[in-house]
């Protein structure tokens, strides 16, 4: 054998295993799907840990109190190997996350779809190149 | 006249006995450790620290530990130090955290939580390391809950954010293994006492093979937001000889869930 | 029949009853690295593994019931089913494939943090299955095993949220499945880096971080009193392949349902600069009549690997267990406030 084709791999039919992708029941005990949200903040911290990564925020709630919030995210470490540091999202970036809320109420969410005010998506666009492009 | 003959004899030949015994450590000439087959000293083994230093890495007396039901076995063992000096230098304000820290230790020290010990934590816990050296890379595996350093040999590269165990690069000062630590973070302890640092953070660490089955190691630490100057810690690494030694595996997490989420349990253990 | 006849008769024989199982020992042997590129050597001169790969597949473990014996693709047949998982990825871009409102779609997008599967290379590979062999199956259970898994199962219904121990031990950050042995492959971060020392092969998985350092100096394995997750592995060279050998598991690994009677034969093979070729045999004799076999292309990647402080960072935990015993409350203040309006 020569040398190794490259092969890339779509969402399979078939999935071998789902470990790191927490099983969607455990998701759903901490967060709940009646609870959608979208928050407009402020980055305060980016913790760049495994197995989830989390973007702390400042958001203004309706009364004009400043409420910290946690989002929760994926593993950074292929953030990384795309060359992300922690200095791609520094504190006072101001972001919109839509996701859904902490099932015990506290100000912690799930982050389903993360953006830029300008609506560029964080990190990766979708079909995983670069920064992130525009929701078409 | 004749006894003063025979003993200065006596010394005399018992002095050279000696000096023909000794190591080849004495005279100022530094023990030359065996090669590995690319020609760079032969750090590969098992090692050992031999110290309380995970309990205080300063001078300090036996004392009672924070958990009175365990008694005796969980107190504290004296130690004469590991570091430069009989204190550290920390700054007004950090010297005042790390005697809260110690207060609270029982519920702030990360080893309780089965957190990893950060560097150079991880070198003196009471528990065995391996050194796994090839030309490229050097790999120290902790026996303490799985930690594992990868020391790059080859490039100098920075690391993306930081982490527990930091980002290592290295390289060879004579037959001294150099490594370069960075990118700590702001989690681990020095030891059980509460002694700490900040994300500031900047370990040089210096392992110079002392004899067929010793290292010494020193590890600079350099902590400006923490501490008014850098310090040392000295101390030497002991091979493990016994016949087919090896690392067990210590993973901690299930002994740490009780601390961590026993409130947070349906039925909460009664303590 | 001639003395000679007898002889090939009884030789077959032993041979037969020899191997661990027909069509898995011969189906290994057909897979095994032909060839004549010849691996680099470490300074020691033995065959030089090491380097960062990754162990991502988009190939099942077991083999489609509707393709029976055919352990693998034709070229066209392989590219046919690359365009199909292409197609699919697309849909799966962005999230799109679940509905707002829905369990489904509470989860962060993976896409966004270049962990979705397409974003993963692998080497190429034409098999219909990892499992190598005609049938491309894992064996069924013996019926000790089946019921030591039922009860298991029923031991924990009701119970999955009373606390850590009722939850799996990837989320209780224990093992992975990636880690085995045998080393599954996994969504995402599927990665691993070889060091070899003198005298010793280590393998680092990314997540979560464990490093089997494998001794290759003929040593027994540690006592049978000594029970570890990834168990006690034990290396040893054949030509250019490493075979390392694994017991000593707990009974609470359950591999696939295993017990801890569970052995691991791995081999690892560089046949290509960028490719191992890595095979496993699992046996287990409490839980499967026969032993199975599977063969895993392993790539190279750039590194480095990143740390997966698994322990440190698993606020899930907390997370899911506050849940859980939010989701108690409201039920119980339901069922109250429900008791006093009647």
């Amino acid at each position: 054998m020569r040398g190794t084709r490259w092969m890339t791999i779509a969402a399979a039919t078939l999935v071998l295993s789902v470990a790191p992708l927490r099983a969607h029941h455990a998701f759903a005990q901490e967060f709940d799907e009646k609870k959608p949200l979208k928050l407009h903040g402020t980055v305060t911290k980016w913790e760049l840990i495994n197995p989830h990564s989390w973007i702390h925020m400042d958001v203004k709630d309706a009364d004009g109190k400043v409420v910290n919030w946690m989002i929760e995210g994926g593993s950074p470490n292929n953030l990384f190997r795309y060359g992300f540091t922690k200095e791609s999202l520094p504190p006072g970036t101001e972001i919109i996350v839509e996701g859904y809320q902490a099932k015990d109420g506290s100000p912690r969410a799930v982050g389903k779809n993360l953006t830029f005010t300008d609506g560029r998506r964080l990190f990766l666009s979708g079909n995983g190149s670069g920064p992130g492009e525009p929701e078409k | 006249m004749r006894n003063r003959l025979d003993s200065l004899q006596v010394v005399v030949t018992a002095t050279i006995l000696i000096l023909a015994a000794a190591p080849a450590v004495a005279q100022g000439q530094a023990y030359k450790a065996p090669r590995t087959a690319d020609g760079h000293p032969n750090l590969n083994g098992i090692w050992q620290a031999m110290n309380t230093a995970n309990w205080d890495i300063r001078p300090h007396a036996a004392s009672m530990g924070p958990v009175s039901a365990l008694g005796a076995e969980f107190s504290t063992p004296g130690g004469l130090g590991v570091i430069d000096g009989d204190d550290l230098p920390y700054l007004p304000a950090a010297a005042a955290k790390q005697k809260d820290n110690y207060a609270n230790r029982l519920k702030l020290d990360p080893e309780v939580k089965c957190y990893l010990p950060g560097v150079p934590r991880a070198t003196y816990m009471p528990y065995p390391f391996q050194i796994v050296q090839s030309s490229k890379t050097i790999m120290f595996v902790y026996e303490y809950a799985g930690g594992v350093r990868t020391v790059d040999m080859e490039k100098v590269t920075k690391a993306p954010a930081d982490s527990w165990m930091g980002w290592s690069v290295g390289k060879w000062d004579g037959d001294t293994l150099v490594v370069d630590v960075t990118s700590l973070n702001d989690q681990t302890w020095f030891d059980r006492a509460g002694n700490y640092h900040s994300d500031a953070l900047h370990v040089v660490e210096r392992y110079t093979p002392r004899s067929p089955d010793t290292l010494m190691y020193e590890a600079t630490v350099d902590d400006p937001k923490t501490f008014s100057r850098p310090w040392k810690i000295t101390m030497p690494l002991y091979r493990h000889v016994e016949k087919n030694a090896q690392l067990l595996e210590y993973k901690c997490p299930e002994f740490a869930e009780e601390v961590l989420y026993g409130p947070l349990r349906k039925k909460p253990n009664n303590n | 029949m001639n003395r000679r006849c007898v002889l090939v008769i009884v030789l077959a024989a032993v041979i037969v009853s020899l191997a661990p199982g027909p069509a898995s020992a011969q189906a290994l042997a057909a897979a095994k690295a032909t060839g004549t590129w010849a691996p680099p050597r470490t300074a020691e001169g033995v065959p030089d593994l090491q380097g960062i790969w990754a162990n991502a597949t988009s190939i099942p473990l077991e083999r489609p019931k509707e393709l029976g014996a055919k352990e693998f693709y034709t070229d066209e047949e392989a590219a046919a089913r690359q365009k199909k998982s292409d197609e699919q990825a697309e849909e799966a871009v962005g999230g799109r494939q679940t509905q707002p409102g829905t369990v489904a779609d509470v989860h962060y997008d993976l896409a966004q943090y270049g962990l979705a599967r397409f974003q993963s290379k692998a080497a190429a590979s034409k098999r219909t299955s990892l499992i190598v062999g005609p049938d491309g199956q894992i064996p069924t259970l013996l019926p000790d095993a089946q019921k030591r898994q039922t009860e298991r199962a029923a031991a924990n219904r009701g119970h999955q949220w009373d606390g850590p121990e009722n939850r799996g031990l990837s989320e209780r950050c224990i093992l992975w499945p990636n880690e085995g042995p045998p080393m599954m492959p996994v969504g995402y971060n599927g990665n691993l880096e070889i060091v070899q020392g003198e005298g010793y092969v280590a393998i680092m998985q990314e997540m979560i971080h464990d490093v089997r350092v494998i001794p290759t100096d003929g040593r027994p394995h540690v006592s049978p009193r000594i029970r570890e997750w990834m168990g006690d592995s034990r290396g040893h060279w054949e030509g250019n392949t490493l075979v390392v050998d694994t017991t000593n598991f707990t009974d609470r690994t359950a591999f696939r349902g295993s017990s801890e009677k569970l052995r691991v034969t791995e081999r690892f093979t560089r046949t290509a600069d960028d490719t191992l070729t890595y095979q496993f045999t699992v046996e287990d004799p409490t839980t499967w009549a026969k032993s199975w076999s599977a063969e895993i292309p392993i790539a190279k990647t750039a590194g480095p690997i990143y740390e997966y402080a698994c322990q440190e960072g698993n606020y899930g935990m907390a997370n899911i267990l506050s849940g859980a015993r939010a989701t108690e409350r409201k039920a119980a203040e339901e069922a109250a406030a429900k008791k006093s309006s009647n």
